[in-house]
């Protein structure tokens, strides 16, 4: 136990130079997913046929994709196409790419979860459909993604530790090459698990007391 | 009634895929005239007053709303003029309909500034002498759901009227509300009528048709059977299919109690 704690104290300083990665890639894809969702989600609603089609496609075949998959494409197979993204982009557009279909479907049953009558009111009452869209039923939306987009959030977290393979220095690339050059593997992974728990810990918390400020708002 | 004509139905036939809701419905509705249409559920009289404020669209027919001509099958109005046809017809749910994201205040001031680009406390004034008329300006920073039914309706007539319509529609207005609460809702739409406002009103309260409407509609099987003065209508209806919703509706008791007797016999 003693050896265990002075391996964490002397091994700290290491893995959260990788947090600061993980956090940084974390932010940046959660940007990239809820804002390419929300685009998602609305083509998936609208009625221009061929817009409607594309996203569609998109949603269904990337989600059905091992993540892992999407991102050694994204680094390697890219780089064929005379693309090439430094490990951060390539993770980010991964990672974003992925979870907007998430977010994406998120976003589209919370739309779609509001009652048709609250659309004829305000279309009754001569609102144009942006304004529909933004005053009634986004702000309505948004109390019924809180819970499922905390979710998903925590599974981003935990996916960005496949970013490893590409060498980018998260979290997890920082407990490997540790314990690669200590052989202490139940110590540093033990370590970066806690270090991955806190975060969801942090999150839940976090938007667990949003979600409670917003219910007592409204009544 | 010789004034102005504010909606004009000519032939207006609205059909659910293959299935017909009404057909060939033709009507004038004109400057401050009340109109109550009732009938037999299913018998397309909600979807109608839809087709009025283009909730709904139709298939043939046109359909005149303060000067602009509706017409059916698949040709959207412009922009321009559904926002003004939405504006100038007012419209009351039976499910209310309120927003219950936003206050009271809030939903009733909503569209004033959305639409007609009020500023926010001239809209709040306007909005709180309408709550005061209904006699719910305490209320005005409550959130719906603390409010009972009656009030919501209530409420949601002082949003249409925020928006100072020219017709008001009124689908059902207190089919959902519980008995003891239908006077206060019914009050409120008997002082616009008096106050001279055009409304069209799809209702089951007979005896509210009767009091307030100057003309009475009964739909049934997808189309009008009749169409006068209340009073005639009510009391006397000219045809056959009149007489029977007519007879349901009015006297339920002995349509059941007939509808049992050939039965008891056979036990």
């Amino acid at each position: 136990m003693q050896a265990m704690f002075s391996a964490w104290v002397q091994y700290l300083p290491q893995l959260l130079r990788g947090v600061g990665v993980t956090l940084e890639l974390t932010g940046l894809s959660l940007v990239v997913a809820v804002v390419f969702g929300f685009i998602l989600a609305l083509s998936r609603l609208s009625h221009i046929r061929g817009l409607n089609l594309l996203a569609t496609w998109y949603v269904e075949i990337i989600r059905a994709i091992p993540v892992l998959i999407l991102l050694f494409t994204a680094y390697y197979s890219l780089g064929q196409l005379g693309i090439v993204l430094s490990a951060m982009q390539a993770a980010v557009v991964t990672l974003g790419g992925f979870y907007a279909t998430q977010y994406g479907e998120i976003f589209r049953g919370a739309i779609l979860s509001i009652d048709r009558g609250q659309t004829e009111a305000a279309a009754a009452l001569g609102l144009p459909s942006v304004a529909i869209m933004r005053r009634v039923i986004l702000p309505q939306a948004f109390f019924a993604i809180l819970p499922p987009a905390t979710n998903q959030l925590s599974n981003l977290i935990k996916d960005t530790s496949l970013v490893f393979t590409i060498s980018l220095a998260d979290l997890m690339y920082q407990t490997y090459s540790a314990l690669s050059l200590n052989f202490l593997p139940m110590d540093m992974l033990l370590l970066a698990g806690i270090i991955y728990f806190i975060f969801y810990l942090v999150i839940a918390k976090l938007l667990g007391r949003w979600e409670l400020n917003v219910q007592q708002s409204r009544s | 009634m010789s004034s102005k004509v504010v909606v004009s139905a000519k032939h207006v036939t609205k059909r659910f895929g293959s299935q017909v809701v009404f057909e060939d419905v033709t009507l004038d509705v004109h400057k401050k005239e009340v109109v109550a249409i009732i009938g037999p559920s299913g018998a397309g009289k909600s979807t109608f007053i839809r087709c009025v404020n283009r909730l709904h669209p139709f298939d043939e027919g046109t359909l005149e709303v303060l000067g602009h001509t509706l017409t059916g099958g698949g040709h959207s109005p412009s922009r321009e003029i559904l926002q003004d046809i939405r504006t100038r017809v007012g419209m009351v749910f039976q499910t209310f309909n309120l927003f219950p994201h936003l206050s009271v205040l809030n939903n009733i001031i909503l569209a004033p500034m959305e639409v007609k680009k009020i500023h926010r406390q001239q809209a709040a004034r306007q909005a709180m002498e309408l709550l005061a008329l209904v006699g719910l300006e305490h209320k005005a920073e409550m959130f719906p759901r603390r409010l009972s039914g009656g009030e919501q309706q209530r409420v949601a007539i002082c949003r249409a009227l925020a928006m100072d319509p020219e017709i008001m529609l009124f689908d059902e207005p207190t089919s959902m509300l519980d008995p003891e609460l239908v006077g206060e809702v019914l009050a409120a739409i008997r002082r616009l009528a008096q106050q001279g406002m055009t409304m069209l009103l799809v209702t089951h309260e007979m005896q509210f048709a009767k009091e307030v409407a100057d003309t009475v509609i009964i739909m049934a099987d997808h189309g009008i059977v009749e169409k006068g003065p209340a009073a005639k209508v009510l009391d006397a209806p000219a045809t056959e299919r009149a007489r029977v919703f007519l007879r349901r509706i009015l006297k339920p008791t002995e349509v059941a109690a007939e509808a049992a007797a050939p039965a008891r016999g056979r036990f």
